[in-house]
């Protein structure tokens, strides 16, 4: 058993982690729409732009077997969109391809 | 909190079985954390037991001796006599961990010495298959001993007694958590129905905001943000949500606004506030009273899911 209060802390290891992440704003949303019927898009928000996003969707497309493209939004930039509920996909995905670490990815929907 | 929230497709499975584990007891929603209290007691209770004789039979006189021998010459000895000295640290640990730890650690610090202590007994099983046997009579009048009666004598105590004492002194110091040994907080429930095909209607929606203590307006913006839908109060107090969802996934998303928004980060308990400073929403605890500001809700980016034709028409 260890001694919480002797073991060393880094103050700064937060700091050291937030420069040299690979997204604005340090998350990564992923996102599920309902479409009509029981279809779903689910979107990826925040990656950043220094990544070519259309490679990105074209390894993601091949990878899941589903559709998908990279949308130009004014506010929130480049956003990959596929078709389907592909949340669990893209994570493991993102994380294997080391385009963000785990924690900054952020899953909403249901 | 975003470190927490950060998803690692591996780890999921995991942290979700923790926090839904925690939010079942934080939201009563199931009895999921009652029963399994006594469950995990009674297998600890029994494996405890059986190893604890092990140790009784060879403690009385020379103990104190070998526990201060390197642990390869315990091997060479024998293999009880190293078990015991595992059994023995782990009880300490165990016994010293509990004190400081809330409630809902205790359980997670038991699961897991339930699980070492599971390991360590399939081994004596095997070397000792004669001996638990015999130890097996022995155990009864062990486990009847109450927990003070290594008091006086200077024999060594077991860790079926340590566990006890160290619960009665927990009792004894928290009368409050004698009852349920957590302050439940309880919640019903959503009701949730489907309203036609593509609505949803989430009819005890105001109770809910209501029993949060949060503004019906911020938990309704959280869950639209969330679920990527567009809803509305309609005429009796209830929200209809477009799309199609079940009870399941909207308490899904409940779960994550009460851990977001309404169980205190520092120490979990849901009596907080939430107060909006200069843009900022802050979450005040009420009974540490600690002070985090917590995030904004925010959609993002919307797809377009509807007809374009029918957007272009609006817009021009």
């Amino acid at each position: 058993m260890s001694i919480q209060n002797l073991n060393t802390f880094d103050p700064f290891a937060d700091a050291i982690k937030g420069a040299d992440d690979d997204v604005q704003d340090g998350l990564v949303h992923i996102r599920i729409q309902q479409r009509n019927g029981r279809k779903t898009l689910t979107t990826v928000q925040g990656l950043s732009s220094e990544y070519d996003l259309k490679k990105i969707v074209r390894s993601c497309k091949k990878e899941f077997a589903c559709n998908g493209t990279v949308i130009e939004h004014p506010e929130y930039g480049e956003v990959l969109q596929l078709q389907g509920d592909q949340r669990e996909n893209i994570c493991q995905w993102l994380t294997k391809a080391g385009l963000a670490k785990p924690d900054q990815l952020k899953v909403h929907g249901f | 909190m975003d470190a927490e929230d950060g998803f690692d497709p591996t780890l999921l499975k995991k942290k979700k079985k923790k926090k839904t584990f925690d939010l079942d007891a934080a939201l009563g929603l199931d009895d999921g954390s009652r029963k399994e209290e006594p469950k995990e007691d009674a297998p600890l209770d029994s494996g405890a037991a059986d190893l604890e004789d092990n140790l009784d039979l060879e403690s009385f006189g020379k103990k104190k001796k070998k526990k201060k021998k390197p642990f390869n010459l315990d091997e060479l000895e024998g293999a009880l006599p190293s078990a015991k000295e595992g059994e023995e640290e782990e009880s300490n640990a165990a016994v010293l961990e509990e004190p400081e730890d809330d409630d809902i650690n205790l359980d997670m610090d038991f699961s897991k010495d339930k699980k070492k202590k599971k390991s360590k007994k399939k081994d004596l099983d095997e070397l000792f298959a004669d001996k638990d046997e015999e130890d097996k009579s022995e155990n009864k009048e062990n486990v009847d001993d109450n927990s003070s009666s290594w008091a006086g004598t200077d024999r060594d105590y077991t860790y079926d007694e340590l566990l006890k004492r160290v619960f009665e002194i927990i009792l004894d110091k928290n009368p409050d958590m004698a009852a349920g040994r957590k302050p439940k907080f309880v919640m019903r429930p959503p009701q949730v129905l489907r309203v036609g095909t593509k609505k949803t209607s989430f009819a005890n929606f105001m109770d809910i905001a209501k029993t949060l203590h949060r503004l019906p307006k911020h938990l309704l913006d959280f869950l639209l943000a969330e679920l990527g839908t567009s809803g509305s109060m309609d005429g009796n107090q209830q929200l209809i949500i477009k799309g199609r969802f079940q009870p399941k996934q909207i308490e899904n998303v409940l779960r994550r606004y009460i851990k977001e928004y309404v169980t205190c980060h520092t120490c979990r308990s849901p009596e907080t506030i939430l107060q909006k400073d200069t843009r900022l929403f802050f979450l005040q605890c009420e009974s540490c009273g600690s002070r985090c500001s917590v995030a904004s809700i925010k959609s993002g980016f919307q797809a377009v899911t509807g007809k374009r034709a029918a957007i272009r028409a609006k817009t021009t």
